[in-house]
């Protein structure tokens, strides 16, 4: 038998801490399923979604990281998860839409469009935020499968960026994959 | 999820390029609706575009707000009615004609295409009625958009064809001297016409084609204008040499016709019918930045129409296939950039300015697609010189193995430097000089057919 353990490491960042990670999960008999890693403000991040056999427990792997050499410290949190990874549910959903907003830098940016989201029971799929000098830009991607009415959620969008004095634009995820990428996630929707 | 400059990029060629879809259109055929009767076929007609288009204009509508990217037109084509009417007199076919116009007001369509005739090697008397009813045609219908195919690359240029395009144009332009021969901006003759093209006037749904297809046209140049105009001012253009410029044309193509592929696609699926092609061509509007004209004066040229206006053409034209080629699974139709006098403000002004005259924009159209397009003219003009400057477009088309076309309108009671305004995307003008009027009278005369240029013959 075998579980799946999803790993969230953050560290300053050096070379060598995914050489790091990868040797403890590799000595402990794990197989990686998938990972995504990020720098930000010189601080790394990564999550990670690794099979073990069942003897192996989160403790074994805080023991294995707390064992490496290095000056600057290196935290994880380790979660059994509950249902098993899936092929499937990776694929983003066919509303996948990408909502951009940008507006000059204030405290509560971030908090306004969340609670618009949650109003709304959208669902936030990724999210990427910078600043550059005084502009903020925030770029979401949400999921809008649910939503029954595209038209009244673009009007509600309007009156959002007019009373916050942003920026907001919608569209759907696909637009940006063709205008983009080649390759085979194009037109996802259409193949589907 | 994408890089952040990535999504950016996209969207502000949405949002402040104003990135759309020029036209999505449906092509049908109708040769299927022949009957016994006259007023049988024409019953064929209206049921078969009913029952394909009812809901068309719909569901382009709800994939346009789906993705936030506008389809301006949605448009429909049709088999050459001359074969569809094939055997009708020529007051036949005004009431085929009359059909179709019904069929389209029905469907929400604007324009409609198709009421044409392929005539390049020989006309047959139902052909010959077909080109009489023309004008009748167009002077009691809205929506109906006419096109004769009178040369090949292939068969060459039938003369007797284009002694009556003259006349076809000049009838047309005096049955609607009211509104300044507004019929003749809705009649094009070809050389080498295309079966796939989405772009009116001049769209058919060609013989070769599926029952019916779904046609896409790319949005239109503001796009590549305003995106050259950023990165000359983000590089400086001390930085940037003309293979930087068409390279940015390419890209700009590349991401604009994916964009037009993806929302045809899209209705062609919610329609249940079959995705033709993507046209790549660049078509002007009369609205203020939507203009080919406006690219050549960013790429160096003052005035349209100036020495070096055919050579950048030519770049923008190769730039615009090679972006856009890669792009779509099915490329087709026109494919290049439009200059349509009248529909583009910029070339519009350039001949106000005595920049443009009509042999310039003639060479021009020699690495371009498509031809003289939405050039007025001096209502004066006869017949027999409009015939030759159709020859002369023609044998450009035939030899250069491309579409080119031409669309005169002799504005009735005008002159040279007066203004004809048709509104709306039709858009304004001043009448274009015509030099040399009267001397091609003996040419035209002749009558029969030039041959096929040699190489032609590749069987």
């Amino acid at each position: 038998m075998s579980k799946q353990l999803v790993i969230s490491v953050m560290s300053k960042d050096r070379p060598g801490i995914i050489a790091d990670i990868a040797t403890v999960i590799f000595e402990l008999g794990g197989d990686l399923a998938d990972l995504n890693q990020s720098v930000l403000g010189g601080y790394f991040s990564m999550i990670l979604i690794v099979e073990f056999d069942d003897g192996i427990t989160p403790e074994d792997l805080l023991a294995g990281f707390s064992h490496i050499q290095s000056e600057t410290k290196i935290e994880a949190n380790i979660k059994v998860m509950e249902d098993s990874l899936e092929t499937e549910k990776n694929k983003l959903p066919l509303e996948t839409y990408i909502v951009t907003a940008q507006g000059e830098n204030r405290k509560g940016l971030v908090k306004i469009m969340g609670d618009f989201f949650y109003s709304k029971h959208i669902n936030v799929l990724d999210l990427v935020t910078t600043r550059d000098a005084d502009l903020y830009t925030m770029i979401f991607q949400i999921d809008l499968s649910h939503i029954s009415s595209l038209k009244d959620l673009r009007q509600e969008f309007e009156l959002l960026a007019d009373k916050e004095n942003m920026e907001l634009v919608l569209q759907h995820n696909d637009i940006f994959m063709a205008t983009n990428e080649v390759g085979t996630q194009l037109m996802s929707s259409i193949e589907n | 999820m994408l890089r952040s400059d990535q999504i950016m990029g996209t969207v502000e060629m949405v949002q402040k390029e104003n990135l759309d879809v020029r036209t999505v259109t449906m092509g049908i055929n109708l040769l299927d609706c022949r009957a016994g009767t006259v007023k049988k076929t024409c019953k064929g007609v209206e049921k078969k575009i009913n029952h394909y288009a009812n809901n068309f204009v719909q569901k382009c509508d709800e994939i346009a707000l789906k993705y936030g990217i506008p389809v301006v037109n949605k448009r429909i084509s049709v088999t050459p009615a001359a074969m569809v009417g094939a055997g009708f007199e020529a007051s036949d076919f005004v009431l085929l004609a009359k059909s179709l116009d019904k069929a389209a007001a029905k469907a929400g369509i604007d324009i409609l295409g198709g009421f044409t005739a392929h005539v390049e090697k020989g006309m047959t008397k139902s052909d010959k009625a077909f080109i009489n009813a023309i004008p009748e045609a167009l002077k009691t219908t809205k929506r109906l958009c006419s096109s004769i195919n009178i040369a090949s690359s292939q068969k060459g240029i039938n003369m007797d064809a284009v002694a009556m395009m003259g006349e076809t144009i000049k009838n047309l332009a005096i049955e609607t001297a009211e509104s300044g021969g507004f019929g003749a901006a809705k009649f094009v003759v070809f050389c080498n016409q295309p079966g796939d093209n989405p772009f009116m006037a001049g769209a058919i749904h060609g013989v070769e084609e599926a029952d019916v297809v779904l046609n896409v046209g790319v949005s239109g140049p503001g796009v590549i204008a305003r995106s050259l105009r950023k990165i000359i001012k983000k590089k400086g253009r001390e930085n940037l040499k003309l293979d930087d410029i068409a390279e940015e044309i390419k890209q700009i193509t590349f991401r604009v016709t994916r964009c037009g592929e993806l929302i045809g696609r899209q209705v062609s699926k919610e329609l249940e019918v079959e995705f033709g092609v993507v046209d790549l061509s660049l078509a002007p509007t009369p609205k203020i930045g939507d203009s080919v004209g406006e690219i050549l004066q960013i790429l160096g040229v003052d005035d349209v129409g100036a020495p070096g206006s055919t050579a950048i053409v030519a770049m923008l034209n190769d730039a615009v296939k090679k972006g856009g080629i890669f792009a779509s699974k099915a490329v087709g139709g026109l494919s290049g950039a439009f200059i349509p006098v009248m529909e583009d403000a910029v070339l519009a002004d350039a001949v106000g300015k005595g920049a443009l005259s009509l042999e310039k924009l003639e060479a021009m159209t020699c690495v371009c697609s498509v031809g003289l397009d939405m050039v007025p003219i001096p209502g004066d003009v006869s017949a027999a010189t409009i015939s030759a400057i159709i020859a002369d477009e023609m044998a450009i088309g035939m030899v250069n193995n491309k579409t080119t076309a031409v669309r005169l309108i002799p504005v009735p009671g005008k002159k040279a430097g007066e203004i004809v305004s048709f509104g709306g995307l039709f858009g304004e003008s001043p009448i274009m000089e015509v030099r040399n009027v009267n001397k091609s009278d003996r040419f035209v005369a002749w009558g029969g057919r030039i041959p096929a240029p040699i190489h032609s013959f590749k069987n």
